[in-house]
């Protein structure tokens, strides 16, 4: 991994977590909750995939990486789902 | 001809994936169960969830992230022979993760000085246990990143940075599950 990749890594996890705080002091889950919830999990599941591809360099090992992005997806669709379960039933 | 294992693919010690894939699959299912019981009492969850500080926590949230990237910096530095600067690296990670946790402790004081303690609601039962088990992941992870600052082979400061990026990688998931889903 560069040194310029390792810079992006941490330029692009600074600014999904400002954005998922941001996100969660807004007005926006009394109007969208569901929209809301989807998009915070979306930032958590992408802040994830950074730090095991760029920090624990898994880019390096891209079949790996594929695994542990699907392992990742699944655990934040049965968050979401779990989540999403009181306001649709 | 000796076929080529997958796990020779992968970066790092194989024990410290098998580490984080059981460290990340316990919080995964305690978080999984946090929703599950939130789901019977979302009026209770919400309310409870409201006395907690998003804005700490947020800032926490960018405190672990650089550290991580300090930690990253290190063991690039520490490869390319610079032992003074991977060495820097390495105590600034470590000092942000005890920042990471005087903010952690001022938030559970902040809670006591309310009388909320972990049995006032099931949140914080969840809310104690997850975050108070995260957080002794970071004291250990300080003491980890000190430890190879002093004994820094290139191994040595692999695994600790490991571990590290591991309790970076809990905390992203935990901290939108805890204080963010409204």
């Amino acid at each position: 991994m560069t040194r310029r990749a390792l810079y992006t890594a941490w330029a692009a996890l600074i600014a999904l977590s400002l954005g998922s705080t941001a996100l969660s002091l807004s007005a926006v889950w009394a109007v969208g909750p569901i929209v809301a919830g989807v998009a915070v999990l979306l930032l958590a599941w992408w802040k994830a995939r950074i730090i095991l591809s760029q920090y624990l360099e898994l880019a390096t090992a891209p079949e790996w990486q594929r695994g542990f992005d699907v392992a990742l997806a699944a655990l934040c669709l049965l968050l979401l789902g779990l989540y999403l379960m009181p306001q649709v039933l | 001809m000796s076929e080529k294992s997958a796990f020779e693919d992968l970066p790092g010690e194989l024990l410290m994936w098998i580490l984080i894939i059981s460290e990340v699959a316990v919080f995964g299912a305690g978080l999984l169960v946090f929703l599950a019981v939130r789901a019977i009492d979302v009026a209770g969850f919400a309310e409870a969830q409201d006395m907690l500080n998003r804005t700490a926590a947020g800032i926490n949230t960018v405190i672990l992230i650089t550290s991580g990237f300090l930690a990253a910096l290190a063991m690039q530095l520490r490869k390319a022979g610079q032992r003074g600067k991977a060495r820097m690296a390495l105590f600034g990670a470590s000092g942000l993760g005890v920042a990471f946790l005087w903010i952690k402790i001022a938030e559970y004081a902040d809670k006591a000085a309310l009388g909320i303690v972990w049995d006032t609601h099931a949140f914080f039962n969840f809310y104690y246990m997850l975050t108070g088990f995260h957080a002794a992941h970071v004291a250990a992870g300080v003491v980890l990143l000190l430890l190879v600052s002093w004994r820094d082979s290139p191994s040595n400061i692999e695994d600790a940075t490991m571990f590290w990026h591991m309790v970076d990688l809990v905390w992203v998931l935990l901290f939108p599950v805890i204080y963010l889903l409204q």
